[in-house]
């Protein structure tokens, strides 16, 4: 199934490095993946990515995609109160 | 020697430099700048009349090694909003101020000779008075680069350009920074009450100045290592803002649908990729600038940059992700470098930037001029604010106003204070906050992160509105709070992670005056400044209907997650309930 694939700040400097596309990107990945497996087929370590964003809500990685999802890997560094009340912190503690 | 207060009147040009009266000794900061206005400026006065005062006051642990202790307070009845005023900025003030042992500088009255502005230098024992016709209508850089070669170059400068001269709503005060750029006092029209106390600028004695004296210097010591230890193994204040910026705001405010767009009708930006913290850091990297800048001497976070155009030549300094929002997303230009082109001059000519670029995105929908059309704000910037033309003098007004100008209903301000840049119907936290603080829509007011709102717990979302009261409630008395410290906002970030954060500054103030402040004291404080600019609010004849998100928000979806703001006003109100 096809994904549209976006990654934050060091996450995507990782994956450049890494050679992989990951700027409002599609991407085919298998049924039932989680945001997790998508992580882990990306070769992307654990560190860079605190939480995803799933159609424009912040989720824990251990969320399973859907075909037609759009999902934004979030690195550790979110300024403010934002990373509280996005519920970015909550979602990386469940993950 | 303790610390005294010293007191400027513009009306016969005189000055006093008296004790600090009892009650005022454990303030600093915000608390002491929203306690001195309470006490002594009648809430009915005009703004911009003879019985407003402007307060500045550095923070309890300003002037100390404190990391990251740099933030001084001015505080007044804004013109803007027509209530209380706390506007904190970096730059050198602060420290200087302390250190000279200035707890607070109280302006005065305005003069009975308006025909020209004057200069005020404070000095440990005097404070100098006189007229400076030579400095009239010169922008601040011109007003700084004028006080560098008359004063050692440490000297603090707090200046106003040519906005702020003709009181208009957008101007700020500007500041020196440790690299001789500018920051600035930037919210609710500071710049206006200046101009209307006729002072051009405002410069410290950074020469003969005293260290600040430290009541347990051991104690204090041992806590700022471990305090500044919790702010560079963060994620956060210690990688993410030194790598990217407050800018890599732009991508996840974006993707959570609350990037205020083209006026506030979208909640994402077609221009979110030309803009972000990540392809401002790339172009750094290409051209030369740099990634990390501190607004203030023992800031160890660096948040702020230079940023420089293709062929490496400087544009901008202290490129926020505000500004880029306000001129990127919600005006509309989709060029980095022309945004940065614009936020060197309004450094220049010293505005505000969130004020002025919502101003202009109201303009636009109005038909002033085209959305993006970055050319057009560039040439009204330039030309029509300094000299005041109609048009200079319609975007010096404020979005508020532009907006009654223009017969528009989609006007975002609170308290007629312009809606910065992220978006309450998205994330409904944010929107109580501009609701209810009594400065007017600003998202510093709720920003920093203390114990108990990690206690409470709890998966907060965004699009919805259980616990997001009381989360409002608990950032704003732990932000005002840490207004009062000097301290910036971004400090409390590690507390989401690292307990011995908060407490380790708690123990820098007790050191700092020998006393004995607990936890619990300093929400005490917090809730306690809340409450007195509440008050000076109601006496000012704001009321609970002055509390609201503006009603277009209520009936306009916000694309993508087609949010409305859904809060009810006994919803609202509830907030006060402390």
């Amino acid at each position: 199934m096809k994904i549209t694939m976006n990654a934050f700040s060091f996450a995507r400097n990782r994956l450049k490095e890494l050679g992989i596309p990951c700027v409002n990107v599609e991407r085919e990945i298998d049924e039932g993946m989680s945001a997790q497996d998508l992580i882990d087929s990306l070769g992307l370590e654990e560190k860079y990515v605190e939480a995803v964003f799933v159609n424009g809500t912040v989720l824990p990685k251990n969320t399973v995609l859907h075909e037609g999802d759009r999902v934004a890997l979030l690195p550790p560094g979110t300024p403010g109160s934002y990373r509280l009340i996005l519920g970015i912190k909550k979602a990386g503690e469940t993950s | 020697m303790s610390d005294k207060i010293y007191r400027v009147n513009m009306k016969d040009l005189s000055y006093k430099i008296e004790e600090v009266p009892e009650e005022w000794m454990g303030l600093g900061g915000r608390g002491l700048t929203s306690t001195i206005v309470a006490a002594e400026v009648d809430p009915e006065c005009h703004p911009l009349g003879p019985n407003n005062k402007m307060v500045f006051a550095p923070g309890l642990l300003s002037g100390t090694i404190a990391a990251n202790s740099g933030r001084n307070s001015l505080g007044a009845k804004s013109p803007l909003t027509g209530g209380i005023k706390e506007s904190n900025v970096g730059g050198t003030s602060a420290g200087i101020f302390a250190k000279l042992g200035v707890k607070a500088l109280i302006i005065e009255d305005i003069p009975e000779d308006d025909s020209t502005f004057y200069h005020l230098h404070v000095t440990k024992e005097h404070v100098t008075i006189e007229a400076c016709p030579e400095l009239v209508g010169k922008e601040n850089f011109e007003v700084l680069d004028a006080m560098l070669e008359r004063y050692d170059k440490k000297v603090a400068v707090m200046t106003i350009g040519t906005p702020g001269e003709q009181r208009m709503l957008i101007s700020n005060i500007s500041v020196k920074d440790p690299k001789g750029k500018l920051r600035s006092h930037g919210r609710g029209g500071m710049g206006a009450v200046m101009g209307s106390k006729k002072i051009k600028v405002i410069t410290v004695d950074a020469e003969k100045y005293k260290e600040t004296h430290l009541a347990d210097p051991e104690k204090f010591k041992a806590a700022n290592k471990i305090f500044t230890k919790a702010l560079q193994d963060n994620p956060i204040s210690g990688e993410g803002l030194p790598a990217f910026g407050t800018n890599v705001l732009v991508n996840i405010i974006n993707e959570a649908g609350g990037l205020p767009s083209l006026n506030f009708r979208s909640g994402n930006s077609e221009n979110a990729e030309e803009i972000c913290g990540e392809h401002m850091a790339e172009n750094i990297k290409e051209r030369g600038g740099s990634t990390t800048h501190g607004c203030h001497a023992g800031c160890v976070i660096q948040c702020s940059q230079t940023y420089n155009d293709e062929e490496g030549n400087y544009l901008a300094s202290g490129f926020e992700y505000e500004m880029i929002w306000a001129f990127g997303a919600n005006f509309g230009i989709n060029d980095l470098d022309l945004i940065a082109k614009i936020d060197n001059l309004m450094d220049d000519i010293g505005v505000d930037a969130i004020e002025t670029g919502v101003t202009f995105g109201v303009a636009a929908e109005g038909g002033l001029l085209e959305f993006g059309d970055g050319e057009t704000v560039y040439k009204i910037l330039s030309e029509d604010v300094p000299n005041g033309t109609p048009v200079g003098r319609i975007i010096g007004s404020g979005a508020g106003n532009v907006g009654k100008l223009y017969g528009l209903v989609r006007v975002p301000v609170v308290k007629n204070q312009s809606i910065p840049a992220y978006e309450p119907r998205a994330i409904k936290g944010q929107g109580i906050t501009y609701a209810t603080t009594p400065m007017g829509a600003d998202h510093t007011a709720g920003y920093a992160v203390a114990t108990n709102i990690l206690n409470s717990g709890g998966y907060i979302d965004p699009l919805k509105k259980e616990g997001q009261v009381a989360l409002s409630r608990n950032l704003q008395i732990a932000s005002a709070a840490i207004d009062s410290t000097g301290m910036c906002i971004f400090v409390a970030f590690p507390a989401l992670d690292d307990p011995a954060c908060l407490p380790a500054l708690i123990d820098m103030i007790n050191a700092r005056f020998g006393i004995n402040l607990t936890a619990d004291d300093v929400t005490s404080l917090g809730a306690r400044i809340l409450k007195t600019e509440h008050e000076f609010n109601l006496k000012a004849g704001l009321t609970a209907a002055d509390d609201r998100i503006p009603e277009f928000m209520k009936y306009e979806a916000l694309p993508p997650h087609n949010a409305i703001w859904d809060f009810t006003n006994e919803e609202i109100d509830a907030f006060w309930d402390f």
